[in-house]
């Protein structure tokens, strides 16, 4: 039973034999083609109302979903349905799934784990009795018939558990759990893990948060007593991990089979402003490192004063590769929300929406626009290298370009005010029913409205710049070529651009190799960056107060650089049409020479406070470089190093690309062998071969000497 | 500014974020100029102490930019060559390449540029971390050397300083204080052996070895391991010898050889000298590994 890591490093065995059985067969595809075969259940008959055709769906899945209990687990829930793996809730009405479902929010687990799922009945049966009459009741009502549901499969486990004494602990925790308060550890996981699993159930893809804020005191508890042992209590954790493990299938995914947005958060400061590092920290490094369960992406929260001893651990289990870990710089991020408008007590818990983009976790409702930048900048400003375009000088053609962001984010501002009936005050149309996660979301059931209609705390919309690194190469090989150097006009570069450099290598030559670009620690590009993030920054926030959402910026591709490439023209910084280009905040393939630490530095010199969702960098670094001591000292200085010096969100990740070849080669030889994508990881065979091709040349040029 | 630092060395590059040229995250400083003529040299533009044109072939493009040349040394046809006989190293075909086919190696850079440069990766030094310089010869430029470590040292960057221990002894009283650790190349014990693959006889190195161990420097030894020519028992041995009677070393790095070396000659001029044979295996490099730190 082996679990790959990408330096051939051994992966350490601390779970028992049959644990690991578990692991080695949810992660070999056995729950996920279970799922496949049971792909969802038929609604019948007709329904005048959106909200009743939805909470009879949630009735039938709830009813007739079948129950699994895995071999010798030690928690239990499963999300059995297969079209929930294909983000929609997994019930057909003639032929047709009834809805979509939600992802991109981490889920309020905080309240049904310590409060108990009675209180948030308690909560809605006050709101029923409040908005009884009025327009709010239907989805009050709602809310009543999804708990009803939820008791009805819960009710399906206990009676599935009830006389088998090998499964006596399960059924236990399950008696009290989720609805009252759960007494320690394991009820504690066990409800986590069956909210979580109703929410999948159901077709949602939320993500989990702090983990260990969650669960570290109820496992500090079960030490000091002497009820339950630090290995007992690894396990159970492990087949958390293991059951979140029951959608992976295999098979082409394009962008892989592991990312429902699934992800967890851990360390960090609390709400008293002291480090939340636990037994439980410790364990979920202790499960990835073992397993290398890449479906749940774990986000680490630095800072400056983090414990050496966590910084390292971290760095160990990054070395096996997979890129399960990614780290925050919450010294940064913490500061960025207050300024922002967060109250310090809420910008402390930050976590994500289950990708990387920070949120309030469990009161927020979040959205993001992605935006190719490159082709606004290739579109719009300079009209596809039009002859009848020119600039007098730089800054007009970088002035043409900011009021085309403008003119973007404007309209996106206007697109999202049809989702009002009224503007004063503001009244939100009826939407898609979603009453499950409006249950685990602070607000919703408070103010009667649902997830996407304004009942979350916040409501954010985050506008995202792609292709950052490209489009600031572009201006500054423009600046310094026609503005600066005057080697040719505009008019005539935009002839050469035009052409794809057809007969022009010279002049691309030259602007690939001398000028430096973004990511090589050079203050030309890299400050021409920090400005336009600025002044991106404050367009975004020229938005705010529009309507009922909140618009802060953020940097991202997550993969789309491969869709957009087909759709851009040849670059000013001497790339063709078509070529596949940078990633997230992260400089343009090959552009970048200097190494990890002079990436960093430029991508630090971004005023990134001023995007309070984030913007990622991706970094590859070969196995070779984070070898031995030596190698692990050098990671943990890179970690050191980006927190110091401001960073927000970085990716490291170990991979070779010989090995990535070996695996389009062989598949059947790395099954589990996983990358990082963006906010998530996917098991690389599971890519097409177009995604394959781009993560294998991002790791050509991986960093290290 | 103080005159220290405006002494100019001359420098082939500047690396960051290495991690095998001490410990931690450190920056490179390769210094040009070096005694010594390994046949396995694996930076021999660093070599001369002179200005170099390096021609990278491949990365050519055929454009003729060169063309500008005054002296008569770019030759085009058939053969595209360099004449280095007439090449006067001016470097204005390296300017106008726009492939960067044809660099310059040797820069002149002041001792506060330098360390201007180490300075950008201080976040990342943490405890142990800094400047390396090496080569090429650090001593082979003693007074820029010394000036360069003094302003690290006042700067509060670590220092190391990889030396093949060629070079005049009475730098090291100044250099040795200035200095964290010494990377301290032992190319082989056998002194007929070095004087053939190195040109120059080992007494003086292990003079300085123990002049440095005697004036309290912190030593690592560095050993290339060439197959067939130092792969050795008795040379292992002598290393592990020579490591166990220093007052204050931190251990012995075997760098097997690589025969990329060869191709780094070709942007010289000089012919592909590479030699596969010369790769020693890895169970060969282990053992090496384990002898010479007394582990075996």
């Amino acid at each position: 039973m082996q679990f790959p890591s990408a330096n051939g490093i051994k992966r350490p065995v601390r779970c028992g034999e049959g644990t690991r059985n578990f692991a080695y067969e949810s992660l070999g595809h056995k729950y996920g083609l279970q799922c496949r075969e049971t792909p969802g259940v038929e609604l019948r008959g007709e329904f005048d109302d959106p909200l009743k055709k939805h909470d009879a769906a949630i009735r039938a899945i709830c009813e007739q979903a079948p129950v699994r209990i895995c071999e010798g687990e030690l928690i239990s829930g499963s999300a059995t349905l297969g079209n929930a793996i294909k983000h929609v809730i997994p019930a057909d009405h003639n032929g047709a799934p009834v809805f979509m479902s939600m992802s991109h929010l981490t889920a309020d687990f905080f309240t049904p784990v310590n409060e108990g799922l009675d209180s948030v009945r308690e909560a809605a049966l006050a709101s029923y009795e409040k908005y009884k009459g009025t327009e709010k009741e239907a989805f009050i009502k709602s809310c009543l018939s999804v708990l009803d549901s939820f008791d009805i499969w819960h009710k399906r486990y206990l009676d599935a558990l009830r006389d088998k004494p090998e499964y006596r602990a399960n059924y236990e925790a399950l008696l009290r759990v989720p609805h009252k308060p759960a007494r320690n550890f394991r009820e504690a996981v066990q409800s986590l893990w069956f909210c979580f699993a109703f929410l999948r159930l159901c077709g949602n893809w939320p993500g989990i948060g702090r983990i260990d804020v969650l669960l570290g005191p109820y496992l500090k508890k079960d030490l000091d007593s002497g009820a339950l042992t630090l290995d007992e209590a690894r396990e159970i954790l492990a087949h958390f991990f293991i059951k979140g493990c029951e959608w992976i299938c295999g098979g082409d995914y394009g962008s892989g089979d592991a990312q429902h947005y699934q992800n967890i958060v851990i360390s960090g400061i609390g709400d008293d402003g002291l480090d939340v590092t636990n037994e439980v920290t410790y364990l979920v490094l202790d499960i990835i490192e073992e397993f290398g369960i890449s479906d749940f992406p774990t986000s680490v929260r630095l800072n400056t004063r983090s414990d050496e001893k966590l910084v390292r651990r971290v760095a160990e289990v990054m070395r096996y590769g997979g890129g399960v870990l990614a780290v925050y710089n919450e010294d940064l991020i913490i500061r960025s929300l207050v300024s922002y408008g967060y109250p310090v007590s809420e910008a402390v818990k930050f976590a994500n929406d289950g990708c990387w983009e920070v949120q309030i976790p469990g009161k927020t409702y979040f959205t993001y626009c992605p935006y190719d930048f490159l082709q606004l900048l290739q579109h719009n400003t300079l009209k596809d290298y039009s002859p009848d375009v020119d600039f007098p000088d730089f800054e007009t053609l970088y002035r043409a370009y900011l009021s085309d962001v403008k003119a973007l984010l404007d309209g996106l501002c206007d697109a999202v005010r049809g989702r009002f009936v009224s503007e004063n005050p503001w009244v939100w149309r009826p939407e898609i029913p979603c009453t499950a996660v409006s249950l685990f979301e602070q607000g919703c059931v408070e103010k009667g409205l649902s997830y996407l209609q304004g009942g979350p705390v916040y409501n954010v919309i985050s506008p995202h710049v792609g292709g950052l690194a490209d489009t600031v190469n572009s201006l500054y090989a423009i600046k310094r070529l026609v503005f600066e150097e005057k080697k040719l006009s505009w008019r005539e570069f935009a002839a050469v651009l035009r052409d794809n450099w057809e007969g022009n290598e010279p002049l691309r030559q030259y602007v690939l190799n001398k000028y430096e670009y973004y990511g090589n620690d050079s203050d030309g590009a890299d400050m021409l960056c920090r400005r336009f993030l600025s002044d991106f920054a404050d367009l975004c926030g020229t938005l705010d107060g529009r309507t009922g959402y909140r618009f802060p910026g953020g940097v991202s591709t997550f993969g789309r650089q491969l869709e957009w490439a087909p759709h851009r023209l040849a670059c000013p910084y001497g790339r063709k049409k078509g070529e596949i280009l940078a990633a997230n905040a992260s400089p343009a393939p090959g552009t970048d020479t200097r190494g990890a630490t002079a990436m960093i530095r430029s991508y630090c010199k971004n005023d990134l406070g001023k995007l309070p969702v984030g913007a990622a960098l991706d970094v590859k670094l070969l196995p070779s470089c984070t070898a031995g001591d030596e190698g692990l000292d050098a990671l943990v200085s890179l970690l050191r190093g980006f927190v110091t010096l401001g960073g927000f969100f970085m990716q490291p990740d170990v991979a070779d690309a010989a090995v990535l070849r070996d695996a389009q080669a062989h598949p059947e030889d790395h099954q589990n062998l996983s990358v990082r994508v963006s906010g998530w990881n996917a098991r690389f065979v599971t890519l097409n071969s177009e995604w394959q091709r781009m993560v294998i040349e991002q790791n050509e040029c991986g960093c290290g000497y | 500014m103080n005159a220290a630092a405006d002494i100019e060395l001359t420098v082939t590059e500047i690396q960051r974020f290495c991690m095998h040229d001490g410990p931690g995250v450190r920056t490179t400083v390769f210094l040009k100029g070096c005694p010594l003529r390994c046949a396995w040299c694996h930076n021999p533009e660093t070599q001369s102490p002179e200005r170099q044109l390096l021609f990278y072939g491949k990365k050519c493009i055929g454009c003729g930019a060169c063309s500008i040349c005054q002296s008569g040394a770019q030759v085009f046809g058939e053969s595209r060559y360099i004449d280095r006989d007439k090449c006067t190293v001016c470097g204005r075909c390296a300017d106008v390449c726009p492939a960067s086919a044809l660099q310059i190696s040797g820069s002149r850079m002041s001792v506060s540029r330098i360390a201007d440069e180490a300075e950008k990766d201080r976040a990342f030094y943490g405890e142990d971390g800094g400047v390396t310089v090496s080569g090429g010869e650090p001593f082979f430029q003693p007074r820029g050397l010394i000036a360069l470590l003094r302003e690290c040292r006042k700067r509060g960057l670590g220092t190391a300083v990889d030396t093949c221990g060629y070079f005049d002894p009475s730098y090291l009283p100044d250099a040795v204080p200035l200095t964290d650790l010494f990377l301290f190349d032992i190319k082989d014990t056998d002194p007929d052996r070095h004087k053939k693959y190195t040109g120059a006889d080992p007494g003086l190195i292990i003079k300085n070895l123990y002049a440095a161990d005697r004036l309290g420097a912190r030593i690592r030894l560095r050993c290339i391991l060439v197959n067939g020519v130092n792969t050795d028992e008795a040379h292992y041995a002598g290393v592990a010898r020579i490591a166990a009677s220093l007052h204050n070393c931190d251990g012995v790095d075997v760098l097997p050889y690589h025969a990329y070396a060869g191709t780094k000659a070709t942007f010289l001029g000089l012919p592909d000298n590479g030699r596969k044979e010369w790769i020693p295996d890895e169970d060969t490099v282990r053992r090496a590994r384990l002898v010479m730190n007394g582990k075996l």
